[in-house]
């Protein structure tokens, strides 16, 4: 599973963060980092990042594969 | 419950849908069907009023996915409902029986255009999105009937535009959704980027037809070359007439997303909490997503994961983000916790006594978690000085 990050929309909500917290964290001013730039989410961490997809209320989270 | 007869959502909203999500990971394999009116499916609305007005590049990708949650889809709207023969009926005129039935039909916007006066703009879907973006494309003029956070979020879509806008309500900016202290400053922020509200004593009426203006109730006519109604949002409950289960305010709901009919839930925009449950309807998104998730949960039987109410919601005023955690609106005046409010950059909180603290960020960037512990930190204090105070 791959996840695209459209950090341009993204508002720092964090939700992401609180449903996958070691796939996407969030720092003081709410710049998001997803951990998993470019490569494939860690197996373990699928039904999480899933989770974190369909928290963000504003879409900027996309699995594409 | 006759679950073997399958879940039914009537409303591909990001309650129906999280709903949908919520039944699944609890692990029912069962039937799950979504009845919907928008023809694209679900997407996420947040952005509409945001990102979507500012150009096209930003409508791309906003579908919600959900291909893994095996959905049956009947993209068409419910027109009726039985409840002695559990059916749904559609606009398409298909019934659809249900085992268990989830309520998320949402809320469309409230108009003020008399029957038959054509052209008036409202924002409540992508297609709605998508007329006005056209439109601000092509105006000079603007005039916003409404300054809650919808308004403002338009007005905002217009001045980045370079479109003159005015904003016309019978209240200050906000005052009834954040109180008067922020509505204040708001006010303030607004007039700085030369964005005038027009306060009047009485409803305004659309003139033209189509819509180019507003009568005020001083007797004056204004004209732009947009105007957009931004006043509020109804239930949308015609489908459910004749069951019993809707009022003018929606669909009432306890604590568990139960009707007053058995195997019937209600999540989101058109529900509302019973007196004893809150007393309250509260159309934001955050709040959809936690009854999304307790229908699912009582559908199955199970005990409430989470309240039915999660108070945080957010808005963006000319380039000011606000988001805020617990109860609104709030009274007087708030404690400042970081920052400087004139800067357009604060952390406030206000505390009043037998309800939880309310947090904000004004003109701050953060994350919603951190604004959570910091209203539960609140919370801590004001226990720890109302114990102290009582041993004293």
């Amino acid at each position: 599973m791959k996840i695209d990050v459209d950090y341009a929309r993204c508002e720092g909500h964090g939700l992401c963060a609180e449903q996958a917290p070691s796939v996407f964290t969030l720092d003081d001013d709410a710049e998001l980092t997803y951990h998993a730039e470019g490569a494939e989410v860690p197996s373990d961490e699928v039904a999480r990042a899933r989770a974190a997809v369909a928290s963000c209320p504003v879409a900027a989270l996309r699995e594409i594969s | 419950m006759r679950l073997s007869e399958g879940v039914v959502i009537v409303g591909e909203s990001i309650a129906g849908l999280t709903a949908a999500r919520e039944l699944r990971k609890r692990g029912y394999d069962g039937s799950v069907t979504m009845i919907g009116r928008e023809p694209e499916g679900a997407y996420a609305r947040p952005p509409l009023s945001k990102g979507v007005l500012r150009g096209a590049a930003s409508e791309s990708d906003l579908a919600y996915l959900h291909a893994d949650l095996d959905l049956v889809h009947v993209r068409s709207a419910a027109v009726a409902l039985d409840v002695t023969s559990r059916t749904v009926t559609t606009a398409d005129g298909r019934w659809v029986r249900y085992g268990a039935l989830l309520i998320a039909t949402g809320a469309d916007a409230r108009r003020l255009a008399r029957p038959a006066q054509e052209g008036e703009l409202v924002l409540r879907t992508l297609a709605d999105a998508r007329l006005i973006r056209d439109r601000i494309e092509q105006a000079r003029s603007a005039i916003i009937v409404g300054a809650g956070f919808l308004g403002l979020e338009v007005a905002s879509a217009c001045v980045a535009h370079g479109v003159e806008v005015t904003v016309v309500d019978t209240e200050p900016p906000l005052l009834r959704h954040l109180g008067s202290y922020t509505s204040e400053r708001i006010a303030g922020h607004l007039t700085r980027h030369g964005v005038p509200i027009l306060q009047v004593d009485g409803a305004v009426r659309l003139v033209g037809d189509p819509v180019a203006g507003v009568a005020l109730p001083d007797g004056t006519t204004r004209r732009a070359d947009l105007v957009v109604t931004c006043a509020g949002d109804v239930p949308t409950v015609s489908w459910l007439s004749g069951t019993g289960l809707a009022d003018s305010s929606g669909v009432a709901i306890d604590h568990r997303c139960c009707t007053s009919v058995p195997d019937v839930y209600a999540a989101g925009d058109v529900a509302y909490l019973r007196a004893g449950d809150g007393g309250r309807r509260a159309p934001f998104w955050s709040n959809a997503v936690a009854q999304g998730t307790v229908a699912a949960a009582s559908i199955l039987g199970a005990s409430p994961p989470c309240p039915p109410i999660d108070d945080y919601f957010w808005t963006e005023i000319l380039g000011l983000p606000i988001k805020v955690v617990g109860p609104m609106p709030v009274h007087g005046d708030p404690a400042l916790i970081e920052g400087d409010v004139s800067a357009g950059d604060a952390i406030l909180r206000w505390e009043s006594p037998g309800t939880a603290p309310t947090v904000m960020a004004y003109g701050r960037k953060i994350a919603v978690r951190r604004l959570r512990s910091m209203a539960r930190q609140a919370d801590r204090v004001d226990h720890a000085e109302a114990s102290r105070s009582r041993q004293k």
